[in-house]
């Protein structure tokens, strides 16, 4: 079979024709586990969900879980907050944002969530500072800095400062401290970036703003600077009531891996990323290809940005090579709001990889370790603080790492569901969005100096 | 098992002096500078973290992985042995028990001594790279109180049941600092309130190493009922 002709389940590929289904080659030439049905996924984004309230957690996290949020609310009930960042969707933190501001009132903690503007060159400006803190090469200009401080000065004269809590996200809105008056109100810095290997020039433009703050806060130790301010740790988190990790109807489940071609007879190991290299598909397939010597299983790799990225295409297009005729590697690009058959693929997985070389936070870690399942990570990034080794999941460091884990696991399943149990309760602790709420009640109390620390 | 001699009358009508408060604990995270690649770096962030450090790497730890049952003592040992490959040092450092310390500093001191014996007897060790770097944190610690109070066993077992993990770490592992006493808040009630001496020890002696916070929980209800003379309940009674 040639390897152009192979077909991957690409749903809502707008480069098509009107599609709710798989882009594919001939029908007649496709190998049997390609002959699937066609799975009906929107090409449009559904309505949101209406976001939860406290007591839905109720099940989640138990009853004296949320007295204890409402108790420490309390004291707050006549404060209020303000939290900025740059995007009102799309990303994780206008995610997280969408969820925490309506939780945190709720609580009665008085939270607004504002959205700086900007023209085409300050987003341009903005993304060659988050590439260049990421370490990316970058050529930091006299009208780059212009450009960043005229859209802060122009947003911070527009805006309001009358809080109490001022929340900032990320260094696009970091020159709204400009505002900020003596003995009045506290301001925090919420990075939610790995700052670990940042371009020297840029993070020295920004870190004199960042020293201004009461405090920041990183999403992981490793991803944090030395500064002259204190420092909190918030890991990310997921929401264990959204589409893509609350509990799913078994018939559904199956229906997803039917559509799929996916059989739940046969141990099913999947990885959950968008095609880039940084998430090294092609070393999984790899991985998963030296295992099956020994172990028989069905890889899947489901992801988007194959659609919408040149690069992903040409990935997407690297891994089918990889791939070959190989039935029992399925390969899905799906569309951005495919939360639910997501969640459904982790859900009906053996083992769930995610085996990056380059990773921020890795949330997808997370999701699949709140849904129970031994979970191998590649050690970089925020993966580490996720699967502690051995206890919470297994952490890899090369393709053939990866292709033995798979064989142990998928060969001591008492010792893999072990590995899930307790990556559950390791998120139920430390990564959902409760936890989260809880953070910031104690970093407000903390900041307000109304601490009822021990 | 040997039983427990308690004294004479039905534990469950006894009524104690004064009652027992369930109060909880909430930890927020701070990010320190000290950092360490070797354990050279590892043994000056220990002798120099603030005592909230230390209280974060071993005590908090502990409720942090509450759901670990075997193989997680503190954060030190598990550096030492997931990215220094020290499994000697990981072997001895797991073994400090935090309820045998009534102050951070004798339990500092104790660190301190096993990574300077460690190193002195394996000088190579002492520059080489670890995997993953040593980040020191520190723990900021909120107390929460419930609702929930006790006046007699009944009462202490229901609030024991009702009552999170995360109060059952503050009164049972962290009261050790409070106290400054090898013991815990729940043994020094049934002792001092209740004339309960000998099932207060009891209680002190279950092992948090070997159990998560749920089994310690479920040890404490079960001591308390077989001593109320109660069938024992199933585990997720």
């Amino acid at each position: 079979m040639n390897q152009k002709d192979r077909k991957t389940t690409s749903v809502a590929d707008q480069s098509a024709a009107p599609t709710e289904e798989i882009s594919m080659a001939s029908e007649s030439q496709a190998p049997p586990a390609e002959r699937r049905r066609r799975p009906r996924i929107s090409t449009t984004p559904p309505a949101p969900a209406p976001p939860p309230v406290l007591d839905d957690y109720e099940p989640v996290i138990g009853r004296t879980q949320l007295d204890e949020l409402r108790y420490l609310a309390r004291g707050l009930r006549t404060k209020t907050v303000k939290m900025v960042n740059s995007t009102a969707v799309g990303g994780g933190v206008a995610e997280i944002l969408n969820r925490l501001v309506p939780l945190m009132n709720e609580l009665e903690v008085l939270t607004k969530w504002e959205v700086i503007t900007g023209g085409n060159d300050f987003y341009e400006v903005t993304k060659g500072f988050h590439n260049a803190l990421h370490g990316a090469e970058y050529q930091l200009s006299k009208e780059a800095l212009e450009i960043f401080m005229t859209y802060n000065e122009q947003n911070r004269q527009r805006m309001e400062f009358a809080e109490d809590l001022f929340v900032i996200h990320d260094p696009q809105p970091a020159g709204l401290i400009g505002s900020r008056e003596p003995n009045r109100g506290r301001w925090i810095w919420r990075c939610h970036i790995d700052l670990s290997n940042p371009h020297p020039d840029v993070w020295g433009f920004l870190r004199p703003m960042v020293e201004q703050y009461d405090a920041a806060i990183f999403s992981s130790p490793s991803f944090a600077r030395q500064l002259a301010i204190p420092q909190y740790l918030f890991y990310p988190c997921i929401d264990p009531l959204s589409e893509k990790n609350k509990d799913l109807e078994a018939s559904y489940i199956q229906k997803v891996c039917d559509d799929f071609g996916i059989d739940r007879t046969r141990p099913v190991v999947t990885q959950i990323s968008r095609f880039d290299r940084l998430k090294d598909p092609v070393g999984v397939i790899q991985a998963y290809k030296m295992a099956k010597k020994y172990v028989d299983c069905q890889l899947v790799l489901a992801g988007g940005g194959a659609t919408d990225d040149p690069e992903g295409a040409v990935v997407l297009q690297e891994v089918m090579d990889v791939a070959g005729d190989d039935p029992d590697v399925i390969i899905l690009n799906l569309p951005p709001w495919s939360a639910l058959e997501i969640n459904a693929l982790q859900t009906a997985s053996d083992i769930v990889i995610q085996k990056s070389i380059k990773e921020g936070f890795g949330l997808t870690v997370a999701e699949a370790l709140w849904k129970g399942k031994p979970v191998i990570g590649g050690a970089v990034g925020g993966i580490p603080n996720q699967i502690i080794h051995k206890l919470t999941g297994v952490l890899v460091h090369s393709v053939e790492g990866c292709a033995y884990q798979i064989r142990y696991l998928l060969t001591h399943p008492k010792f893999a569901a072990g590995l899930g149990r307790n990556g559950r309760e390791h998120v139920k602790e430390n990564f959902l969005i409760t936890t989260n709420v809880k953070r910031w009640l104690l970093l407000f109390e903390a900041m307000l100096g109304m601490s009822r620390a021990a | 098992m040997a039983s427990v001699a308690l004294p004479e009358g039905n534990l469950r009508s006894r009524w104690a002096r004064a009652p027992f408060y369930f109060n909880s604990a909430a930890h927020l995270l701070r990010i320190l500078r000290q950092q360490a690649s070797t354990l050279d770096e590892f043994l000056v962030g220990l002798q120099t973290v603030p005592d909230d450090s230390i209280f974060e790497h071993t005590f908090q730890t502990l409720q942090e992985h509450h759901f670990i049952r075997e193989g997680f003592s503190n954060d030190f040992a598990h550096w030492a042995f997931a990215s220094c490959n020290e499994i000697e040092l990981a072997e001895r450092l797991a073994g400090v028990d935090v309820r045998e310390f009534t102050s951070i500093q004798s339990l500092r001191d104790t660190l301190v001594g096993i990574v300077e014996a460690y190193l002195k007897a394996n000088p190579p060790a002492r520059e080489r790279q670890a995997r993953e770097k040593f980040y020191f944190r520190a723990s900021d610690t909120f107390v929460v109180p419930t609702p929930l109070m006790a006046r007699n066993l009944p009462e202490f077992v229901d609030g024991l049941q009702k009552v999170s993990i995360y109060s059952i770490h503050y009164h049972f592992i962290d009261a050790r600092l409070r106290l400054k006493l090898a013991n815990n808040d729940f043994s020094i009630w049934l002792e001092e309130e209740l004339d309960l001496g000998q099932l207060a020890d009891r209680l002190n002696r279950i092992d948090i190493y070997t159990s998560t916070l749920q089994d310690v929980r479920y040890s404490l209800v079960h001591i308390l009922e077989a001593a109320m003379d109660r069938p024992p309940r199933s585990r997720t009674a």
